[in-house]
């Protein structure tokens, strides 16, 4: 038979602290040769035959039986043991603080996730760098200044969801893999930003202290539920017409590419932030307030962002077609303020949340600009 | 004589497309969404509607509508018989629509081409899918004329 060659073989061991043990079980194997099997006889349900639909085996297909039933309390034991798997007793608990169904559930996680692995896409691979043409000044001042806010503010959607991904039980399994397409997708969207930048004569603009608070609120967030309203119904929501905005602005069809499998891939983020809270909320409609003032706080941060010149005269330059068009540019920017109101408004109305009264956010762009 | 915009035997040639070109589709990944192109009339109202359903990597789907509620779109896309002619026509000659023309830009200033939607959620699957659906009708350009 032949054998790996294991460089220093005979050294390994030689200092250990611990003396390596055979267990009981592994004597008995080694005495009598016969296998003990009794963990054949434990298991979760059996006879299980999960069958593919016509995009192959996703999650929906193998939520059958019992392994179909999410709890609404996660489980006791806080440990990573699988779902509808025999868990034994003495599991360390890894002390999971996001244990009821309520606090992170969408109904839509499964269908995003597998969305999510199959639309996946390589910003080294799938943009057409090789076409990116030189641009006038104020055209690539511009887009570099957009590409320095979106590399600043797009990780947070990674680093603050993940932070309360390992808090989560595991037997809300299907949210934790969302969440992963997530910092994914971001770390994309934030490779692809800085690329972007650096490639075509300019480089990275000015960062923003408002941008900043606006991801520690995000990052500082409370609960789970607090993070969600902040993060994914008004930032990425924000985000989300930012880059549907960036296709129609791109000077390039780099620029273009960009923006659109950014936004494809921000629709199901906001998608499962809506749905999070929808479900949140009608379990527990007490907490609308704690929603209402994390959302108070996150429009009034939105509002002062949008009341500096880095923010608003890049998008203006774009949207114009250069700085020569700037009036025309802000225009439209106005016409866009009610678009992203709107959405905004109607993703609330989604998620249960009559924010219409209380929104700080004026429908009138021009309400920025004078009390 | 070949089927014309937006009748459903059009669009069923460009599901044919769609299968033949897969390797497109597959890497964009999959797309599961139900909409309907619709033809605005200058009055406003609807002249024509078509039913589409993407399934996966292929057309599951395309048939004239003649009752809106027998299909529960994820959305509905609205504009002039002329607004979708410039696209088909742009795509006809370099092989996608001009930047601003696309379905994309098109939508998010909403004059010439908009979007109806009982359902913000669904509405988003617009943009979720975004690019599939813009190389689905980037196909036509490979329509025989």
């Amino acid at each position: 038979m032949p054998t790996v060659q294991i460089k220093d073989e005979a050294r390994i061991g030689t200092d250990a602290r611990i003396k390596l043990q055979p267990s009981v079980y592994l004597e008995k194997l080694f005495q009598t040769g016969t296998p003990d099997l009794s963990w054949m006889n434990q298991h979760g349900e059996w006879g299980i035959h999960a069958k593919p639909g016509n995009l192959g085996l996703r999650l929906k297909d193998i939520e059958i039986g019992s392994y179909g039933v999410i709890p609404n309390h996660g489980g006791e034991h806080r440990s990573m043991a699988p779902r509808g798997a025999v868990v034994p007793s003495d599991v360390p608990s890894l002390g999971f603080t996001v244990n009821e169904k309520a606090e992170c559930w969408a109904d839509n996680a499964m269908e995003l996730y597998e969305e999510a692995v199959a639309r996946q896409w390589s910003s080294a691979r799938d943009i057409p760098w090789s076409e990116l043409k030189p641009l006038p000044d104020d055209l690539e001042h511009a887009m570099c200044q957009l590409c320095t806010f979106l590399t600043e503010v797009e990780f947070i959607a990674a680093d603050a969801p993940t932070r309360w991904m390992s808090q989560i039980n595991q037997d809300f399994l299907e949210v934790k893999l969302f969440l992963a397409t997530q910092a994914m997708d971001e770390a994309r969207h934030t490779d692809v930003f800085r690329k972007r930048a650096l490639a075509n004569g300019g480089g990275l603009g000015k960062a923003s202290a408002l941008s900043q608070l606006s991801l520690k609120r995000i990052f500082d967030s409370p609960s789970f539920s607090a993070q969600t309203a902040r993060l994914h119904l008004l930032g990425e929501g924000f985000v989300l017409t930012m880059f549907r905005q960036g296709e129609f602005i791109a000077p390039s069809r780099v620029d273009s590419e960009i923006f659109r499998r950014c936004m494809q891939d921000e629709s199901r983020h906001v998608g499962y932030g809506t749905m999070h809270l929808r479900a949140q909320l009608n379990a527990r409609p007490d907490l609308a307030d704690e929603i209402h003032e994390q959302l108070d706080d996150a429009e009034s941060i939105l509002l002062q962002l949008f009341s500096v010149p880095e923010s608003v005269e890049p998008m203006a330059i774009l949207l114009g077609g250069g700085l020569q068009h700037f009036d025309q540019g802000m225009e439209m920017q106005a016409n866009l303020w009610r678009r992203v109101v709107n959405e905004y408004l109607q993703r609330c109305d989604s998620a249960g949340l009559d924010r219409r009264p209380r929104c700080l956010l004026p429908t009138d762009f021009t309400k920025l600009f004078a009390a | 004589m070949a089927a014309k915009f937006p009748d459903a035997e059009w669009f069923l040639a460009l599901g044919r497309l769609m299968e033949s070109e897969g390797e497109l589709f597959r890497r964009l990944g999959y797309a599961e969404v139900r909409f309907v192109i619709r033809i605005v009339g200058d009055d406003g109202h609807a002249e024509r509607e078509t039913a589409i359903e993407l399934d996966g990597y292929k057309l599951g789907r395309a048939a004239t509508l003649d009752n809106a509620l027998d299909f529960d779109p994820d959305f509905t896309i609205c504009a002039t018989a002329a607004v979708w002619n410039r696209m088909l026509s742009e795509i006809a000659r370099d092989g996608r629509p001009e930047a601003r023309h696309t379905l994309s830009s098109l939508a998010l200033i909403g004059e010439e081409l908009w979007l109806e939607s009982g359902d913000q959620l669904r509405e988003d699957k617009y943009y979720r899918y975004n690019q599939t659906l813009q190389e689905f009708l980037n196909l036509s350009g490979k329509l025989p004329r």
